[in-house]
């Protein structure tokens, strides 16, 4: 039997794992021991009612992974106890607030540049079909898009190797204590 | 004040460890012990509870003899039993007004 909440184990994210698998392993071993006395029924049901909060867990942990959650807390040190928020640092809002605020007064001084200009004496003419071809301007739009989502993916990928990747390389405590 | 849910098992867990520093299998036990028997919990769910109860720093690590053979303890801190506290002051007045609720009669 504890070879299949060891499997189910496995199913968790590496962090966690390594900082309460073992612990884990030790309750779930002094449950079955527990119950080697008691009826069929009870230890069938103590037996379901682990390995579902075990899946259940796995599926839980894995989830607030995606959601950008840190898999486990790691209190071994100031540097482990950095959360999600070292992604992004705290200086993101500020600068997106900067970049915001030089782009309105960017437009706000294009607009007072074209009102101080005398108007146009010959109007830009509309343009025509023959201007563009609708397939050309999919394909310019297509390689436009995949280009920001490659630039998009790099960028994930660097914060996420700069910080969260690095975390799960910290010995927790358990495995720094047998070592 | 709480910026992290408690749930039923979140406050037996909390309740457990109001009491002394205790260990993954001891909580389990006393939590079974005080809703008598009619919380079960499961290791999968003690450790989920414990992980995010340590993340928002409700408790930490209490290292005793048994922390080397895979027992680790763990107990509440000053800002767990603070929002312990709150919570049972919450669950109080909520008896209270139950109380005199079902006392009522209708008229």
């Amino acid at each position: 039997m504890l070879r299949l909440y060891r499997s189910l184990l496995a199913l968790y994210p590496p962090p966690y794992r390594c900082e309460y698998g073992n612990e884990m392993l030790a309750v779930l071993a002094q449950l079955e021991l527990s119950t080697c006395q008691a009826k069929p029924g009870a230890r069938f049901w103590m037996r379901a009612r682990e390995v579902s909060g075990l899946l259940a867990g796995a599926l839980t942990e894995h989830t607030r992974v995606i959601a950008g959650f840190p898999a486990a807390s790691v209190s071994l040190s100031r540097r482990s106890r950095m959360r999600a928020e070292f992604r992004f640092p705290k200086a993101t809002p500020i600068l997106m607030t900067v970049i915001l605020v030089a782009v309105i007064m960017a437009i706000e001084k294009a607009k007072s540049i074209s009102a101080s200009l005398p108007p146009s004496s010959t109007p830009i003419p509309p343009l025509q079909p023959e201007h563009f071809s609708t397939v050309t301007t999919f394909l310019e739009i297509l390689a436009l898009a995949l280009s920001a989502a490659v630039v998009g993916w790099l960028a994930v990928f660097a914060l996420r190797r700069s910080g969260l990747q690095r975390l799960s390389d910290v010995p927790s405590a358990n495995a720094s204590r047998k070592s | 004040m709480a910026n992290f849910p408690i749930t039923e098992p979140v406050l037996l867990i909390l309740l457990s460890l109001a009491e002394r520093p205790r260990h993954g299998y001891a909580i389990l036990q006393d939590t079974r012990e005080m809703s008598d028997g009619r919380v079960q919990l499961s290791t999968g769910t003690l450790y989920g509870a414990l992980s995010r109860l340590l993340e928002n720093g409700w408790i930490d690590r209490h290292e005793t003899d048994d922390s080397s053979r895979g027992k680790q303890s763990y107990r509440l801190t000053a800002a767990g039993r603070r929002n312990l506290q709150a919570e049972v002051n919450r669950l109080k007045k909520l008896a209270h007004v139950a109380g005199l609720r079902v006392a009522r009669k209708e008229t």
